[in-house]
């Protein structure tokens, strides 16, 4: 075939190359399988290497000093480890590389364990000429590895915290006591958030506002925190280190000189819900969101307020206050902030549950949400304290609570919002502390009672007298003349049917994702899970970490969670930020894009697939350039730029296809070439190997860090070469670690599939998975099916197939 | 396991419930028998198998009024499976005999009840008698619909 349809850059001399390779028995793990000496003695034979070993475990202390005395004294200039998963093991053997003075990235793995010892256990001739080829394509593309220095940026020493709910406090109280400026983001008029609102808090009862106001007011007064108020992020842009920040100010109408006096309050004509008593009172137009607020001064709702025209017609409050502090003329400001790291803790919003209409709340007013209760109960809330209903003012008698109210649901939020069983538990407590003679069930699914004291509320709530009836009502039914509810639904350990009328309904609400959290979301390029939550970088090991570089989570806007919860990854996340900003600098992957600007025509399509905005430029410029600190690393635009001008460090165009030839040099009708991406699919077959699921030996994997990096070119090359199927598979179309740059794979995949079909060949020998890192058993089902689809394939058909492919791209560069 | 209730309900569509029994308070076949209980009629199949419940003369009590499905937090569909089961029960005997005579009586005469009576209060009151039942088109219906394998007709 031609130069023209396979293009190769030209290898580095042959003679220049100084391969050491290593094949790892890993005790009996590979070797059980594997004829790890037949392989080493085939890799010796192999173009460019001079010496090849196997030894009992190569990541020992021995093994690594083996290879770093073979470095020196062989004068080694690539080393290839075949032994398991790279994602285990490759930090160990690049720093044994560099620490005898090899580039670590001059080192490349081969796979044998996860990804062939354990997943072909009963055929040792197929796992060892399996072996024999993944460490063919690891020394092709050492061939091709390049050294590379990792990027240093400088990292502002400067925070900004986004959200004054108590996980944001104590993050910003963190960092500013490590001695750090930090910007506290608060969108309302008080820092405080939800546990402001909260009359008590379980497990301990303690006063809410009590323990939250010092440090609200320490927040204040910390010289090292800013604290912006009734303001909002509307602009990013940045990277690690280095972000810099638009935000919106509000204006207040009031300045800072304003004393709380309140003398302003009584002369104002207008009136408004009062959002922070969850509407059940009504404030002025001139207002302070609540007594314990921060920062203690007034402000103006111009929504309501009559001068709301821009001209000044009515200035009661301004004749009212002897300090004079109010000011019409007050605008909003917008802000460039410049900080080096970000922490978002937006928390929650509170699940409406309205649109449950045979529940009745919004129709019938004796049944309230939780939030509602907390305000009616606060001393400091509409009714000082008093437990009313709101129909008559009376105290209830009779109380029910409901359960997983918008959660656990389908037809709302389904995940479970951990934090109400808890608060009923600790809200019938405080009814039963004040009025011990209220008759209180809780109707419930399960009770989750899972942290630290929780158990022992539940009990003490039952010892109390609390009812709990496992079995949620399907009705409510209101009696028009005592306005009293009658629930109706079944006991379920009884199995008996109940019909129970009470005084006052209270429902236990869920909480969900902020409704605009989204907005967050695309300014910081931050992923969400299934729910909405902002999506941390790792479950268990980065849990307040994000995929955006210097971003971080804490507290329930990264899901449901209690203050304690809230607090402690407050913590966390003010730790992350202060690693990063300590060391005042950090390392970048090298695995960033690049742009030659020779071939670079302007076009700026890669600049339209990028997820991170890295990359610049435009018409005027001439061109296009990647910005390494922003870039993470995708490839996904690499694909895209039709001049070839884009390749992606270490992951190199000329590296892929010398392990796409590497993998079909023998037997390619035979083979399965799977594209797999580093952090779901990748790791799925790696978690096939762990789990020890067998699936058919002839697939050959070649790791990307994203699958929008897999260039159509290769899947074409692949079956020109005579390849039998083709996989292409990645993380599941939310889960992206890069951003929804998948979708990217997903439409040159089904463009493939067109074009596939247009020249009448079966689409069925291509397919795309998203594969999960946990779907060990799914990767194994689509090698198996993959496996059986070829089984149905003749050989001349694929022959056929690969002839047609080549006769058109040689038709199509032709033209160009 | 699958269960196999007819062809259409396997477990997939039913483990998902998780007793919150939202259902069975809202279901008005309870208000006239507690016996009911889409709840525990899931949780039967789930747990002891569908023959379990297709010998049971509850599922017949269902009147498919459909609120349970509209109120099930799971979506699961409730009123579907009763009538799955019905299917189920009706193939293995289980029917309720007076069930059993109207469906009888439809398939001779077209009609579910028997209708001199209603003819004569019709004449009573000055109305024409009731047209003839189409036998055949309703035979074919109820054939259609595999009652052969229910009831001789
Ligand atoms: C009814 C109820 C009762 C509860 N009772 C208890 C209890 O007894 N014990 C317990 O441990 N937990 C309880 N919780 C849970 C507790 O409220 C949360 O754990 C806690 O509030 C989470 O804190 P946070 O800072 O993450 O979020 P929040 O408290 O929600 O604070 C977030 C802050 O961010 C601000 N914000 C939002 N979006 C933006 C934006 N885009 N820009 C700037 N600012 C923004 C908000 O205005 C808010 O001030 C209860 C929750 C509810 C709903
Ligand atoms: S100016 Fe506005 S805030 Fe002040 S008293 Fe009048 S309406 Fe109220
Ligand atoms: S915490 Fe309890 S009430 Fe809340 S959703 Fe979970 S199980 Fe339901
Ligand atoms: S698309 Fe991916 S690889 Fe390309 S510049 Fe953007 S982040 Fe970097
Ligand atoms: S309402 Fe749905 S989830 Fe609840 S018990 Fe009935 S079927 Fe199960």
């Amino acid at each position: 075939m031609s130069e023209k349809t396979l293009p190769k850059a030209p290898r580095p001399q042959m003679n220049d190359l100084r391969i050491g390779v290593y094949v790892c028995h890993c005790g009996k793990n590979i070797s059980g399988t594997v004829r790890c000496e037949e392989v080493a003695r085939y890799a010796q034979g192999l173009p460019g290497v001079v010496l090849a070993r196997d030894s009992l475990y190569t990541c020992s202390e021995p093994g690594q000093e083996q290879i770093k005395g073979d470095i020196k004294a062989h004068d080694l200039n690539r080393v290839v480890v075949a032994s398991c998963t790279p994602r285990l093991h490759e930090p160990t053997f690049r720093a044994a590389c560099e620490s005898a003075g090899l580039n670590p990235y001059l080192l490349e793995m081969a796979n044998i364990r996860e990804h062939c010892s354990w997943v072909h256990l009963h055929d040792k001739d197929a796992a060892t000429e399996k072996a024999k080829d993944l460490v063919a394509m690891a020394v092709s593309r050492a061939g091709r590895l390049a050294p590379q220095t990792e990027v240093t940026v400088s990292v502002m020493r400067k925070a900004m915290v986004i959200g004054g709910g108590v996980a944001g406090i104590q993050a910003a109280l963190d960092l500013a006591d490590a001695g750090y400026k930090v910007y506290l983001v608060e969108r309302s008029g008080s820092i405080g958030g939800r546990m402001a609102q909260i009359d008590k808090t379980f497990p301990t009862m303690d006063c809410s506002i009590c323990i939250l106001a010092p440090k609200m007011s320490e927040a204040g007064r910390h010289p090292n925190i800013e604290l912006l108020t009734l303001s909002e992020v509307t602009g990013v842009q940045g990277h690690i280190g280095n972000f810099h920040v638009r935000v919106l100010k509000k204006a207040r109408y009031v300045t800072s000189e304003c004393t709380s006096c309140a003398d302003c309050i009584s002369v104002c004509p207008q009136l408004a819900p009062d959002e922070f008593n969850a509407g059940l009172s009504i404030r002025r137009g001139i207002y302070i969101p609540f007594a314990q607020a921060v920062p203690s001064t007034f402000m103006i709702d111009m929504n309501i307020c009559l001068n709301n025209q821009g001209i000044v017609a009515c200035d009661r409050c301004f004749q009212a206050c002897s300090k004079k502090c109010i000011d019409f003329a007050d605008r909003d400001q917008e802000l460039i902030l410049d900080v080096g790291t970000i922490v978002v803790a937006t928390g929650v919003d509170v699940y409406d549950p309205t649109s449950l209409t045979e529940l009745g709340y919004g129709k019938f007013p004796n049944v309230i949400t939780t939030l509602e209760f907390e305000r009616l109960i606060n001393a400091g809330g509409p009714s000082s304290g008093e437990l009313i209903r709101p129909s008559d003012r009376e105290r209830p008698k009779r109380v029910a609570f409901l359960q997983c109210i918008g959660s656990r649901s389908k037809r709302s939020n389904p995940y479970c919002s951990n934090v109400c069983c808890m608060n009923t538990i600790k809200d019938a407590l405080l009814i039963k502390e004040h009025w011990p003679d209220t008759e209180i069930t809780v109707y419930y699914v399960d009770i989750r009672a899972f942290g630290k004291g929780f158990e022992d509320l539940f009990q003490r709530a039952r010892r109390e007298g609390v009812t709990f009836i496992r079995g949620i009502p399907g009705e409510i039914i209101e009696d028009l003349a005592t306005d009293d509810l009658t629930l109706l639904g079944e006991n379920t350990l009884l199995g008996t049917p109940y019909r129970s009328t009470v005084d006052m309904v209270i429902l236990s609400v869920g909480i969900k994702p902020r409704q605009d959290s989204e907005l967050l979301q695309r300014l910081l390029n931050l992923a969400t899970d299934t729910d909405g939550f902002y999506m941390e970088a790792h479950p268990k090991l980065k849990p307040v970490d994000t995929t955006t570089g210097g971003v971080f989570i804490a507290g329930a806007a990264e899901g449901p969670k209690d203050i304690k919860d809230s607090v402690t990854q407050a913590s966390a996340a003010a730790s992350r930020a202060n690693i990063l900003m300590s060391k005042g600098e950090v390392k970048i992957p090298a695995i960033t894009a690049g742009i030659d600007p020779d071939k670079c025509t302007a076009c700026g399509l890669c600049a339209r697939v990028c997820p991170y905005h890295a990359i610049v430029g435009g018409k005027e410029e001439g061109l296009y350039r990647v910005i390494a600190a922003a870039c993470q690393g995708c490839g996904a635009c690499v694909p895209e730029c039709r001049f070839g001008a884009i390749d992606q460090t270490h992951f190199t165009e000329s590296q892929i296809v010398e392990q796409i030839d590497a993998a079909l040099a023998g037997d390619p009708h035979k083979k399965i070439l799977a594209f797999a991406c580093n952090w779901c699919s990748y790791a799925g077959a790696d978690f096939a190997g762990v789990s020890r699921i067998q699936y058919p030996h002839n697939v050959r994997i070649i790791r990307t860090m994203c699958s929008a990096r897999v260039s159509p070119a290769w899947i074409e090359r692949a079956f020109t070469k005579g390849a039998g199927a083709v996989l292409v598979s990645g993380c599941h179309p939310a889960d992206c670690h890069y951003n929804n740059a998948n979708q990217n794979t997903a439409r040159r995949v089904e463009r493939f599939w067109r074009r596939m079909e247009k020249l009448g060949i079966n689409r069925d020998r291509l397919r795309l998975a998203w594969i999960s890192a946990a779907e060990g058993a799914q990767f194994a089902k689509v090698i198996r099916e993959m496996e059986a689809g070829l089984k149905t394939i003749k050989p001349a058909e694929i022959e056929n197939a690969a002839k047609k492919l080549f006769r058109e791209a040689n038709k199509k560069s032709d033209a160009t | 396991m699958t269960i196999k209730i007819w062809k259409f309900f396997d477990r997939e569509e039913l483990y998902e419930c998780y007793q919150c029994a939202r259902c069975t308070g809202s279901c008005p076949a309870m208000e006239v028998t507690a016996a009911l209980g889409p709840r525990g009629t899931i949780l039967k199949c789930l747990n002891l198998g569908h023959e379990a419940v297709v010998q049971d003369e509850k599922v017949w009590f269902c009147c498919t009024c459909n609120v349970c499905d509209d109120r099930c937090p799971q979506q699961i569909p409730i009123s579907d499976l009763l009538v799955a089961l019905r299917n189920s029960a009706a193939r293995r005997g289980n029917v309720p005999g007076r069930l059993l005579l109207s469906l009888e009586l439809l398939a001779k005469t077209g009609r579910t009840m028997i209708v001199h009576q209603l003819d004569e209060m019709r004449a009573h009151h000055g109305l024409a008698p009731l047209p003839p039942a189409p036998v055949d088109e309703v035979r074919a219906i109820l054939k259609r619909a595999g009652l052969e394998e229910v009831l001789d007709f």
